[in-house]
């Protein structure tokens, strides 16, 4: 009997996010290829930067098999689908916004009704599928896109930075993860 | 037939007969085999599906934005002293990180200290708000503290061990990672710490046990006051309140902590008796040479660290990664050249009687004088209280001389060499009197001229006098002693020019590391308005005059003197009296 191979994401709709009216968090995932798989780290924070949650994934190491039949999507697949959104959905704390540093992730929003976003690095080139620009980060570090099916996401992400501190540095953090994700590996947590 | 072959025959005659074998019918049997369509002849696809798990840490949640929870008692919070501005500093900039410390076993815990963000940036944006952003070095003792335990900071004295510890717990109590505190400092240092937790830490409430034994059971059993400080006599005496286990702390702070050195002390006993979580001692002496003394203040920090009759060599290795010293060399760079800081002192109760008694005497001296009044009249008034802010007439007792003892035995453990001034000789031969064992020289108007140099010339030579005593009038022109590191101004001069250029004497140009000046100021007196005016006025002397200039003739006018006090009186002719 044949397996099932997962359908493409399905379009979501494109809501605005709505206001909260509660703490304003921020979720900064990042997803890492090495040479055991990909391994994804999520940091929750407030929005002065401290660390309410964080949360760690399995390494997947698709197989040869997986990567034939998924070909060009089985990296946005496993970032986004697979471990993006198994870390936010496991995750107790809500967010209003989601950065990333991984262009693959972005499609998390597909499957998200709060807005992602994907930090580009200064000399990165945009993908072929550019986003909507959101602006600038923080300290010139980089440019924020957010997900092309979902322009609504501009005005949402940039009413929620301005509420941060103008010293919050967006690119801040995902050095933080990846520490705690070495600290994790150097412990086996990772390997659980 | 006769052409048939002979064989063919042989077969047809009556005597041929089948050979047996021939006669046995054949026997077909059936065999199944079994395709080879499994392993490991024929490989799998694998799977398909890809599977991912989580695991995931929780921390705890910080207070929310806007200040901690204010008790429910009523507090002690005075205004804020004004805080003295710092030179310019060129800072490095750097990523400075709560690293956690090796004993730090538990992974979530590790991970909290990870995930905080750098401590740069939470003290150059609006979360924290502080005076002054701290120098890298702090931020780096700040880094030090946090998640540890148990700490010892060792920082050689005015490079801000205090500050380090406040702006430490502020950020614990942030973070969430603490929820009570107690600090226990000696009694003279209890106003400055009040100050400086006002100055880098407004948002922490805290409160000062102290008063009648209800009072301060109440103090300690009852109030839900973040943060409490408390001297180490009124905590001795208290022993049996906080040896309940219902009095607890998520962390304890020990300021000069050589206090408990001698561990059969029942001061030691009391405070290795607290129960607690933490434990962080704070003290300025090279504590690493004292193997003695660094047992006994483990017994607090780390009981069980150290065991019983281990040998000093081993003790470093033991304790190594718990202790912080740096020296003025080590953070030279980071430092600006001067640093200045007011020690404020309470006056003793023989010195406040005499004090209380010489003004209200005065005053109405002055008032009955009428406008015979003279400045002069009230300049007298005010060399005599300021003569008892130094000394009490009666039985000489000091506020300021305890304090001055106390930190010229770090300076002196430290290797280092100070200056002490004061406007008059009789105070600096008392204080001679007082600091012998740390060598002290007397450089003033009773010391006859063809001697001054040779004074000078041992100072800097003899490496066992630590402190040289002088007056302004002699000792604020014309010298050179940038050897020295600290600078006391026992008493103040009218005129902050004339301070300036005595504090020069240590703080030149090729003065190779940073030099503290403190400056003794009593509350609640005299001294303390003139502190205030000498501060607008050095303000106004620093942006319109500059410091490289000659001192000009600033000094306080004639009606500010008067307004010292609340006398009615006023001369017919007015004169502005220079310093």
């Amino acid at each position: 009997m044949a397996q099932t191979i997962p359908a493409p994401a399905a379009l979501a709709p494109n809501p605005v996010p709505e206001r909260s009216t509660g703490p304003t968090n921020l979720g900064f995932l990042t997803v890492l290829h090495e040479a055991n798989g990909y391994l994804g780290g999520y940091l929750v924070t407030n929005t002065w930067g401290r660390p309410l949650e964080f949360r760690l994934s399995s390494a997947v190491q698709p197989n040869r098999v997986q990567q034939i039949l998924y070909a060009g999507t089985l990296e946005p697949y496993v970032c986004a689908d697979l471990i993006g959104k198994t870390l936010v959905d496991k995750t107790s704390v809500p967010v209003q916004l989601v950065v990333t540093d991984c262009n693959a992730v972005l499609d998390l929003r597909l499957k998200l009704d709060a807005p992602v976003a994907w930090l580009a690095a200064k000399d990165t080139v945009p993908s072929p599928r550019p986003g909507s620009v959101i602006g600038p980060a923080s300290n010139g570090r980089g440019t924020l896109f957010c997900h092309p099916r979902f322009p609504g996401d501009v005005s949402a992400a940039q009413e929620l930075l301005q509420r941060l501190d103008s010293t919050f540095d967006l690119a801040e953090p995902f050095s933080r993860i990846r520490e705690a994700i070495g600290e994790a590996r150097k412990l086996g947590v990772a390997s659980r | 037939m006769d052409d048939l072959p002979e064989t063919i025959q042989l077969l047809t005659t009556p005597e041929a007969r089948a050979h047996p074998l021939f006669e046995r019918q054949l026997q077909i049997t059936v065999r199944d085999a079994r395709l080879l369509n499994d392993q490991p002849w024929v490989r799998s696809f694998g799977k398909l599906q890809m599977e991912v798990t989580t695991e995931g840490w929780r921390f705890p949640a910080p207070p929310e934005e806007g200040g901690l929870r204010a008790p429910s008692v009523r507090l002690h919070q005075p205004e804020p002293a004004v805080a003295p501005q710092p030179e310019d500093v060129t800072q490095r900039v750097k990523s400075i990180r709560v690293q956690p410390p090796r004993e730090t076993v538990v992974f979530k815990e590790r991970l909290l200290y990870l995930l905080q963000p750098p401590l740069e940036n939470v003290f150059s944006g609006r979360q924290v708000t502080v005076p002054f952003k701290p120098f890298p070095y702090q931020m780096e003792g700040i880094a030090f503290l946090m998640p540890r335990h148990a700490a010892l900071l060792a920082d050689e004295m005015g490079l801000g061990k205090t500050m380090q510890a406040i702006l430490s717990l502020r950020l614990m109590f942030h973070t969430g990672m603490i929820r009570k505190a107690l600090v226990v400092c000696p009694k003279p240092l209890v106003n400055n710490w009040s100050r400086e937790l006002r100055m880098w830490a407004s948002d922490v409430p805290f409160e000062v046990i102290t008063g009648d034994a209800d009072a301060r059971r109440a103090a300690w059993a009852v109030s839900n006051c973040p943060l409490k400080l408390v001297n180490y006599e009124v905590l001795t005496r208290d022993a049996e309140i906080v040896s309940d286990e219902q009095v607890s702390f998520d962390i304890v702070i020990l300021d000069e902590a050589q206090r408990i050195k001698n561990r059969e002390s029942k001061t030691a006993h009391v405070v290795r008796g607290l129960h607690r979580d933490r434990s962080w001692a704070l003290t300025g002496t090279p504590i690493e040479n004292k193997p003695d003394d660094l047992v006994s203040l483990f017994g607090f920090i780390d009981p069980g660290r150290i065991p019983p009759d281990t040998p000093a060599k081993k003790l470093s290795s033991l304790t190594g990664d718990c202790i912080l010293r740096r020296i003025k060399e080590d953070v030279m760079s980071d430092m600006p050249a001067k640093i200045i800081r007011d020690a404020e002192v309470e006056l003793t109760p023989p010195q406040k009687e005499a004090y209380t008694l010489a003004e209200k005497e005065g005053v109405v001296r002055l008032n009955a004088l009428g406008d015979t009044i003279s400045v002069q009249h009230v300049f007298e008034l005010v060399m005599r209280l300021k003569q008892i802010c130094n000394f009490d007439p009666l039985t000489g007792e000091s506020s300021k001389l305890e304090r001055l003892v106390a930190d010229m035995n770090e300076v002196a453990e430290s290797g280092r060499k100070a200056i002490v001034f004061s406007q008059w000789v009789q105070p600096l031969e008392t204080i001679a009197e007082a600091l012998a064992h740390v060598g002290p020289l007397q450089f003033h108007g009773r010391v006859p001229p063809r001697e001054r140099q040779a004074v000078l010339d041992q100072f800097k030579a003899d490496k066992t006098k630590h402190v040289i005593l002088m007056s302004y009038a002699t000792g604020s022109v014309g010298l050179n002693l940038q050897f020295t590191n600290y600078v006391f101004l026992f008493d103040r001069w009218w005129n902050p020019a004339i301070e300036d250029q005595a504090i020069n004497r240590a703080h030149r140009i090729g003065q190779k590391e940073p030099v503290i000046v403190t400056r003794f100021v009593t509350q609640g007196t005299i001294e303390t308005k003139i502190a205030e005016v000498l501060e607008k006025k050095r303000q106004l002397f620093n942006e319109l005059i500059g410091q490289n200039d000659a001192p000009p003739r600033v000094g306080m006018t004639e009606e500010e003197i008067f307004q010292l006090f609340d006398i009615g009186a006023r001369p017919k002719r007015h004169a502005a009296l220079t310093g």
